[in-house]
C-alpha cells in the first residue's frame, strides 16, 4: 500500500542517494539529474534537500540526495534526516554509493541500510582509481554475498551510470522484504529475541518498521529514534527494560552494547571484504600519490607555509581577477542608466519617475549583481579546494591553532568563507558537529569582513587614505579577525564552559576536482547568495529610494525627507564616535539592511554618483571619523540575509537577538575607542 | 557471587591495580596508576570519574583515590578470580607461566560465575586451594607466601599485553585495538569509522602544531585530537 503511494504521489519511482561523503554522491547525482534539479531545505531542520528529476525510457525518476553520512546513527541532524526518509518516507530504491577504495568503512552504512530492510542497489564507485592503487573489487561476489545489485561505476566518467539506472528500475519492480540479520553473539541475540517478540505483541510497531532493526536500536539506546517514534504503551515498556537489557549484556561482554553491536557490523564487513577485495601484494606498503602529497601538505614545517600560501592565492584569485570584472559590471550598469533615463525623458515621464526608474530599479539591481564576480571566484576557489581534498587538511593543520580559540579545526572553513559572504559561511556550519562549536562559530561569523563591506571601505579609504590604501583595508580585516577571537573566547569561557567537541575527521584522498561539479558547486552557492541577499538588497534599494523622497514634496533625502528624520533620530548616538550626523546615521541604519547600501545611501543623501561621493566625503568628514565609521560598519548588527541565516541555522530566535545586540554593542564600542583613542592621540 | 551490574572490563582492571597499590596505605595517587598501567593520566582521570559514579571509589578534588567498600570487594573478587585461574593454567593443564598470565588477565573479565564455582570446586578437591577458597602457594609462585600481596609484579590490565595508549605510539608505528574508553558522542563516532577492537591502525603523522594526528585505519586516514587517540588503548606490533 505505502509503496502504492509513493509512486502515485510523484507519478513514477522514488529513489534515495546515500553514501558517505567524499564517496562520489554529488557527482552521481548531478550526473543523474543534470540541471533538472532543485535544492531546499529539509521540513523542520536546517539540513539541505536537493531533489532532481530524470527520464528513464520515457518513465520519470525522483531523485533525492541524502545528507552524506558515515552512519545511520542519527547522532547528527543529518544522519536523523537521511534515517527519517529512508524509515519513514520509504523510498522505492536506495542507491548506496560506496567507494571502491575505502570499501570496508563504506560497507558500515550499507549493513545499516540491508538492516532497515530498504530496498537497496549498490554503486560501486571509483573503481578507476581502486584499480589504479591495484585493488580489485569482485562486484559480482558482493551482490551474491549481500543478495541485492552491485552496479561498478566512475561517476566522475559517467560510466556505468546507465546500467545502475537499469539496476534501480528493476529493484523498483521487485521488492525485496527480507532485512540482513548479523550475528551479534548467543546472549545479545537471546536478547534480541524477546524484545522483537514484545515487539511484535504491541502490532502498531510491527507493521512499519523491521521488528529485529527496531530492537537493535531500542537496545543501543538511540533515543533519537524513539522520540520519533509515536508514544505507545510497547514502546515505553520496552524503554524501561532497556537499561536492564544493556547492563546484562554489559556484564556478559565485558563491553557496552554499542560497541559489540560496532563489532559484530564490523566482523560481518571485514569477512566480506575478505571474499570480495583482491589486494596485489607487491604493492601492499607502496606510498600512493595522496600519501606523497599529504607528506608534503602535512608536513612539519611546510605545512602552515602551504596553506597560508593557499588562503593568499584564494585571495589574489578572488579580488585580483574579480575587481577589474567589477568594473565592466558598473560601467554597463551606469550605460544602462543613462540610456534608459534618456529614453524615459523623450517619452515624457515626471523627473520622479524617470527617478525611480534609473536610480531606483536599475540601480537596485546593478548593485546586486556588482557582487557576482567575487562571490563566483571565491566559491570557486572554495569549491576546488574542497573537491581536491585539500579542505580536510586545512582543518587538520589549524585545529590545533583553532581549538586553542576555544573553536574546531573545521570552524576554519565558515570562518573563511565569512569573507565572501556571512550567508553562506554560516550554512558552512553545517559541517560541524558539536552544536556548541558550530554555535559559536555562528554568532563570531558576522565579525569576518565580507566582501559586501568593501564598497565602504573603498569608499572612504578613496576619499581619505589613497596612499595606503591596501594597509588600511587589511587593517579592518586584521580587526575582524582579532574581534572573531576574542569573542569567540570571551563566549566559550562563559557561555558554553566544559563543552568539549570532538576531531574524529576522516582524510580522504587527493582527488583531481572534475570542472563540472566544481561550476556546479560553486553555481549552487553562488546563487543562493543571490536569490537570499539579492531580493533583499534589491527590495532595499527601492525602499530607500521610496524613503528618501517621502513625504511627498521633500526635496530628495534631504533632512526632512523619512530618511533624514531617521537620521537625526539615532545621530546623538554616534556623537562619540566622531559621526554624529543625520547622513551618517540613515546610512547606518539602512546598512543593516545590506552593509554596501551604506555606500548607496550616502550617495542618495548626498544625490552623488559615486566619483563625487569621494569628494563630498573627503570635504565633509575628518579622516579619524572615517576610520571610525568603517569600523562600526565592519562590526555592528549583521545584515538582515545574515540575520536570516542565524535564526534559519539556529533555529532559535534568542540566539539570533543575542547576535545583533552584541555586535551593535561591540560595534559602538570599538568605534567610540577608535575615535576618542585617535583624539586623544592628535589624529583628530 | 554477586556482582555490579555495569563494570566493564577496563574498570574491573583499575580497580584491582587500585586494590594493588593501596596496600597499606591510605589511597593512592592516579599519577601511581598511571605510571603503573602505563597511561596517560587523563585517561585515567576519566575511569575514575565512572567509578566514582558507580559509588566503586572515594576521592575529594584532586586527592588520593580511595576504595570504598564494594569497591574493595569487587577488586579482591576479581584478583582471586585471577589467582585462581592462572593456578588452574598452570598446575593443571601445564600452561607455560608467562602464558598462563596473559590468559588470566583475559578470562578474569569474561569468565560466567558457573565456570568459576565448578573451577573453584575443582581446585578444592584436587588441594590446590584452601577449602575455604583461599589460595594456597606452591613452589613454582616464588614471593607468593604472604596471601595475596604482590602476587604479580605488573599490573593485570593494559600493561601485561603490552599496551599503550594510541596516542604514545611514535609516527610509523602499528597496532592492534584493544579497547576503546571514549565516552558518549565520541565514542560512538569513532567505533562508527571503524575504531572497533581488533582492528589494526597505523600512526601516519602529527599535524604542524603537534596536535591532531592521522591514522591509517581500515585503508583510510582518520584524525584524532590527542586527547581522543589517548582514550583508544593499542597492543603495540613490534
Amino acid at each position: 500500500m505505502e509503496e502504492m503511494q509513493s509512486q502515485q504521489a510523484s507519478g513514477g519511482i522514488v529513489v534515495a542517494l546515500a553514501g558517505n561523503p567524499n564517496s562520489g554522491k554529488t557527482t552521481l547525482f548531478n550526473e543523474l539529474t543534470g540541471s533538472r534539479q532543485h535544492v531546499g531545505n529539509w521540513p523542520g531542520v536546517t539540513v539541505e534537500k536537493k531533489e532532481g528529476r530524470m527520464f528513464f525510457a520515457g518513465q520519470p525518476i525522483q531523485i533525492v540526495d541524502l545528507p552524506g553520512t558515515y552512519s545511520l546513527g542519527a547522532y547528527s541532524e543529518d544522519e536523523a534526516v537521511a534515517r527519517n526518509y529512508i524509515v519513514f518516507d520509504k523510498p522505492d530504491v536506495v542507491v548506496n554509493i560506496i567507494d571502491a577504495v575505502n570499501i570496508e568503512r563504506n560497507l558500515y552504512l550499507t549493513v545499516q541500510l540491508l538492516e532497515m530492510g530498504a530496498n537497496v542497489v549498490i554503486a560501486l564507485n571509483m573503481i578507476d582509481e581502486a584499480q589504479a592503487r591495484q585493488v580489485e573489487v569482485r562486484a559480482e561476489k558482493l551482490s551474491t554475498l549481500l543478495g541485492i545489485p552491485v552496479v561498478p561505476t566512475v561517476a566522475t566518467k559517467n560510466h556505468g551510470v546507465k546500467e545502475l539506472i537499469e539496476q534501480v528500475v528493476a529493484a523498483a519492480k521487485c521488492k525485496k522484504n527480507e532485512a540482513l540479520r548479523i550475528n551479534y553473539g548467543r546472549e545479545m541475540e537471546a536478547v534480541l529475541e524477546a524484545v522483537i517478540s514484545e515487539i511484535k505483541r504491541g502490532n502498531a510497531l510491527n507493521e512499519r518498521f523491521d521488528p529485529r532493526w527496531l530492537a537493535v536500536n531500542l537496545l543501543t539506546g538511540d533515543l533519537k529514534l524513539i522520540e520519533g517514534l509515536v508514544n505507545n504503551d510497547t514502546l515505553n515498556r520496552l524503554l524501561l527494560k532497556q537499561r536492564e537489557y544493556a547492563k546484562n549484556l554489559e556484564q556478559a561482554y565485558g563491553d557496552d552494547v554499542e560497541t559489540i553491536v560496532a563489532e559484530k557490523r564490523y566482523g560481518f564487513i571485514s569477512g566480506l571484504a575478505k571474499e570480495v577485495v583482491v589486494k596485489r601484494q607487491s604493492v601492499a606498503d607502496r606510498l600512493t600519490m595522496s600519501d606523497r602529497i599529504d607528506k608534503i601538505v602535512t608536513n612539519r614545517y611546510l605545512g602552515i607555509p602551504i596553506f597560508l600560501l593557499l588562503m593568499w592565492a584564494m585571495f589574489q584569485f578572488t579580488f585580483t581577477l574579480g575587481d577589474p570584472m567589477i568594473e565592466w559590471i558598473e560601467t554597463l550598469f551606469e550605460w544602462l542608466g543613462e540610456a534608459g533615463g534618456s529614453l524615459l525623458e523623450s517619452a515624457g515621464a515626471s523627473e520622479l519617475m524617470k527617478s525611480f526608474f534609473v536610480d531606483g530599479l536599475i540601480g537596485g539591481i546593478g548593485s546586486v549583481l556588482v557582487f557576482m564576480p567575487n562571490i563566483l571566484l571565491l566559491f570557486f576557489a572554495i569549491s576546488l579546494l574542497e573537491d581536491s581534498g585539500y579542505m580536510a587538511r586545512a582543518a587538520y593543520v589549524m585545529d590545533r591553532f583553532m581549538h586553542s580559540l576555544g573553536l574546531h579545526g573545521k570552524s576554519f572553513i565558515p570562518m573563511l568563507m565569512g569573507f565572501g559572504c556571512n550567508v553562506p559561511a554560516i550554512m558552512a556550519t553545517r559541517t560541524l558537529e558539536n552544536k556548541q562549536d558550530r554555535l559559536i562559530t555562528i554568532l563570531i561569523n558576522p565579525l569576518m569582513s565580507c566582501s559586501a563591506r568593501l564598497p565602504v571601505y573603498v569608499l572612504f579609504v578613496g576619499a581619505f587614505f589613497s596612499a595606503y590604501e591596501g594597509l588600511v583595508i587589511f587593517s579592518l580585516y586584521m580587526l575582524g579577525i582579532v574581534m572573531a577571537i576574542f569573542i569567540g573566547m570571551l563566549f566559550k569561557r562563559f557561555l558554553f564552559k566544559g563543552e568539549t567537541s570532538h576531531f574524529v575527521m576522516e582524510l580522504p584522498p587527493y582527488r583531481i576536482p572534475t570542472l563540472k561539479s566544481t561550476f556546479i558547486h560553486m553555481w549552487e552557492r553562488s546563487s543562493s547568495f543571490i536569490r537570499k541577499a539579492g531580493t533583499i538588497i534589491f527590495a532595499v534599494v527601492v525602499v530607500i529610494w521610496v524613503l528618501s523622497n517621502l513625504p511627498a514634496g521633500v526635496e530628495t533625502a534631504s533632512s526632512e525627507s523619512y530618511l533624514g528624520q531617521i537620521g537625526s533620530l539615532v545621530a546623538p548616538v554616534f556623537a562619540p564616535a566622531g559621526f554624529g550626523s543625520w547622513e551618517a546615521s540613515a546610512a547606518l541604519v539602512f546598512g543593516i539592511l545590506a552593509k554596501e547600501v551604506v555606500v548607496g545611501t550616502l550617495g542618495i543623501i548626498y544625490g552623488v554618483e559615486e566619483a563625487g561621493l569621494t569628494k563630498i566625503i573627503a570635504a565633509q568628514w575628518t579622516p579619524l571619523a572615517a576610520y571610525a565609521f568603517m569600523v562600526m560598519t565592519l562590526l555592528y548588527i549583521p545584515c538582515v540575509a545574515t540575520i536570516g541565516a542565524i535564526k534559519r541555522e539556529t533555529n532559535s530566535w534568542g540566539w539570533t537577538a543575542f547576535a545583533v545586540g552584541y555586535s551593535l554593542i561591540l560595534g559602538w564600542l570599538m568605534a567610540v575607542i577608535v575615535y576618542q583613542v585617535g583624539s586623544l592621540l592628535g589624529l583628530g | 557471587m554477586t556482582e555490579v551490574a555495569g563494570i566493564t572490563a577496563s574498570m574491573q582492571d583499575y580497580l584491582e591495580t587500585i586494590l594493588e597499590l593501596t596496600d597499606g596505605q591510605d589511597g593512592v595517587r592516579i599519577t601511581d596508576i598511571a605510571a603503573k598501567l602505563n597511561i596517560a593520566k587523563a585517561s585515567v582521570n576519566q575511569a575514575i570519574a565512572k567509578l566514582k559514579e558507580q559509588g566503586l571509589v572515594r576521592q575529594n578534588s584532586y586527592g588520593p583515590v580511595i576504595l570504598t567498600d564494594i569497591g574493595r570487594e569487587q577488586a579482591a573478587k576479581v584478583r582471586q578470580r585471577h589467582h585462581k585461574l592462572r593456578k588452574f593454567l598452570i598446575e593443571v593443564l601445564g600452561v607455560n607461566p608467562k602464558v598462563a598470565e596473559k590468559d588470566a588477565c583475559l578470562m578474569e573479565h569474561v569468565v560466567s560465575p558457573e565456570t568459576m564455582a565448578r573451577l573453584t570446586e575443582y581446585l578444592i578437591e584436587h588441594g590446590k586451594i584452601e577449602s575455604n577458597g583461599d589460595v594456597k602457594c606452591s613452589q613454582q609462585e616464588a614471593g607468593c607466601g604472604n596471601a595475596n600481596i604482590n602476587y604479580r609484579k605488573e599490573g593485570c590490565a593494559l600493561k601485561s599485553v603490552q599496551t599503550k595508549a594510541l596516542n604514545e605510539l611514535q609516527v610509523g608505528a602499528k597496532g592492534i585495538i584493544i579497547r576503546v574508553v571514549a565516552q558518549g558522542a565520541v565514542r560512538r563516532r569513532m567505533l562508527e569509522m571503524g575504531v572497533t577492537p581488533g582492528t589494526e591502525v597505523t600512526v601516519k603523522g602529527v599535524a604542524p602544531f603537534g596536535d591532531p594526528m592521522e591514522f591509517v585505519i581500515k585503508g583510510y586516514n582518520l584524525s584524532l585530537r590527542k586527547a581522543e587517540a589517548a582514550d583508544v588503548f593499542v597492543e603495540e606490533l613490534l
